[in-house]
């Protein structure tokens, strides 16, 4: 039980240290961005006009592998209580293959990286509805119910977001979805962030010399 | 009013805030010695929570006098559709644009550490440090009152111009003046994101307070104050952000904006802070302080080149390129010269 215990954090902790990785290898991307935007602007003749939907397309193609990456770990990393760790692996690469179809069979990333975060969204929803109902299932890294409602439902929204992004920027449901995922991530932090203030009980962290 | 008249109105505005600017810029930049002579000298230590809020009310006193302004300025910036003489309605500027933000970002930091409870005397150096620094940045590089909003100027004044000239010249004037009034200056989002936004940097200074003292002390306690004032900045930061989207693409259709300078910045601030919060669940793991202490510093460090990108690289974001001739003073040289 106890090694159980321990393989169990030590999974949790390097889903943690993947999403960490994650973030900050799309920071890297977007300051790649930042930098060949400056230099562009200042030595390619009219770049803007040229060459700037070239830069775009490729920037979007180098994100959405990390952005599905970041989603998938946001999968595995939850209801890994409710099914086994082997078949929600399974179930993350058949998603992962159902997005790579739909890419390749429309040709378009946008496609592919929308279906698959629209089977994330379903599976996101699925775990928020059940930490809601306080079922012993879903498995968060944070303690308290609505500490873990706040954080299902701003992942929700991350997911909800992104679809929004790749698929609905020209759609008349762009504005009613985007506020439905503004809402969930803004809530969702919150009660993440303070939960405690509402809880009946409240544990004080403990504060300790640090080890470096 | 003629646009001639109307030029003359906001010349005046715009002298009578120079006037006074002329003497609270220089005293914003001794307030700022003062307050960072406060910090360093050990002998102001019980006086220091005194001395931040006494610079509080300084900048107070300025954002009342902006607010004056902007009050004023909205009465006067009309604009006027050429083809049918109709007014479609006056430019309301915000109050936390262009020469204004440092001022604003100044006021926040100010405004957080008068409250700030926790860990108060050890962070006040700091914080007063940072805030001395941020309003010796506004008097010296921004300039709000002796050069108000210079890109709303240079504008709005070249609408006048092209107004009082008539013909096609003042139609386009027309057409991109009533563009910036409806999509920028009145949109609802450019009054509710820069304020979130500089509240969250504000916030996010704190934190990075705290993240050197807890470096400095290895004492967890102060991790624990980083993180309150990190989540505190990280919401508003993260609102402010998300509204920013369906705005873009109303207004700034066929324009540059997806993955521009900017927006790649402010992106990568957001990731590093969420990788902050991250990193931060397994603190107690052996060896993880160093990485969020080293995240929560690099985070601050994009923040801060997050804010100097407006004004470095180009883009639908930026204001880097603005020709520099394009002040009120050098349209207003064009217009005396040329007669009205």
């Amino acid at each position: 039980m106890q090694s159980t215990d321990v393989r169990r954090r030590n999974w949790d902790f390097v889903l943690t240290l993947i999403t960490v990785a994650l973030l900050a290898s799309l920071g890297v991307q977007s300051f790649a961005g930042t930098i060949y935007v400056w230099w562009a602007q200042a030595t390619i003749p009219n770049w803007e006009q040229t060459s700037y939907t070239g830069y775009i397309a490729l920037m979007n193609l180098v994100a959405a592998p990390q952005l599905v990456a970041l989603v998938a770990v946001m999968g595995l990393c939850v209801p890994k209580r409710i099914f086994s760790r082997k078949l929600l692996v399974a179930v993350s690469i058949a998603m992962v293959g159902v997005g790579v179809a739909a890419w390749l069979a429309r040709g378009s990333v946008a496609t592919g990286v929308s279906v698959y975060l629209g089977l994330a969204g379903l599976i996101q929803l699925a775990v928020v509805l059940l930490t809601a109902a306080g079922v012993a299932g879903p498995s968060y890294l944070t303690e308290g119910r609505l500490t873990k409602l706040g954080s299902g439902l701003l992942h929700l929204g991350f997911i909800i977001f992104g679809i929004v992004v790749a698929a609905l920027q020209h759609s008349a449901f762009m504005l009613p979805v985007f506020w439905t995922a503004t809402v969930l991530m803004t809530v969702g932090t919150a009660m993440s962030f303070y939960a405690s203030r509402l809880a009946v009980r409240h544990v004080e962290p403990a504060e300790h010399p640090i080890a470096f | 009013m003629n646009p001639y008249s109307i030029y003359q109105a906001i010349d005046k505005l715009v002298k009578s805030l120079a006037a006074v600017g002329a003497v609270y810029e220089p005293l914003l930049l001794g307030a700022a010695a003062v307050l960072l002579l406060a910090a360093v000298l050990p002998q102001t230590e019980r006086w220091r929570g005194w001395f931040l809020a006494g610079m509080l009310a300084v900048l107070m006193a300025g954002e009342a006098m902006l607010a004056w302004f902007h009050w004023r300025l909205w009465g006067l910036a009309v604009v006027h559709d050429p083809s049918t003489g109709m007014l479609t309605g006056h430019v309301a500027v915000p109050l936390w644009v262009e020469s204004e933000k440092l001022f604003v970002w100044a006021l926040m930091a100010a405004a957080l550490g008068t409250v700030m409870v926790r860990h108060r005397r050890a962070l006040l150096p700091g914080v007063m440090f940072i805030t001395s620094v941020l309003v010796a940045g506004a008097a010296l590089l921004g300039k709000p009152f002796t050069q108000p909003v210079p890109q709303f100027f240079s504008q709005y004044i070249g609408y006048l111009q092209a107004m009082s000239n008539g013909g096609q010249t003042a139609m386009g004037a027309f057409q991109g003046m009533e563009g910036s009034r409806q999509f920028y200056y009145n949109a609802w989002y450019m009054w509710v994101h820069p304020p979130l936004l500089f509240l969250s940097y504000g916030c996010f200074a704190i934190s990075f307070v705290a993240t050197l003292l807890m470096i400095a002390s290895r004492h967890s306690s102060y991790e624990t104050t980083a993180y309150r004032w990190a989540r505190l900045g990280y919401l508003p930061l993260t609102f402010g952000m998300l509204i920013g989207f369906p705005w873009a693409l109303a207004a700034w259709t066929g324009e540059s904006w997806w993955w521009s300078g900017k927006v790649n910045m402010s992106l990568m601030m957001w990731l590093l802070y969420t990788g902050v919060l991250h990193a931060r669940l397994y603190l107690r793991r052996a060896g993880m302080w160093k990485w969020v202490a080293a995240l929560g510093v690099l985070s601050f460090l994009i923040l801060v080149l997050t804010y100097i990108t407006t004004y470095v690289v180009p883009g639908a974001h930026s204001y880097a390129f603005l020709p520099a001739e394009q002040t009120l003073h050098a349209l207003t040289a064009t217009w005396t010269r040329g007669g009205s």
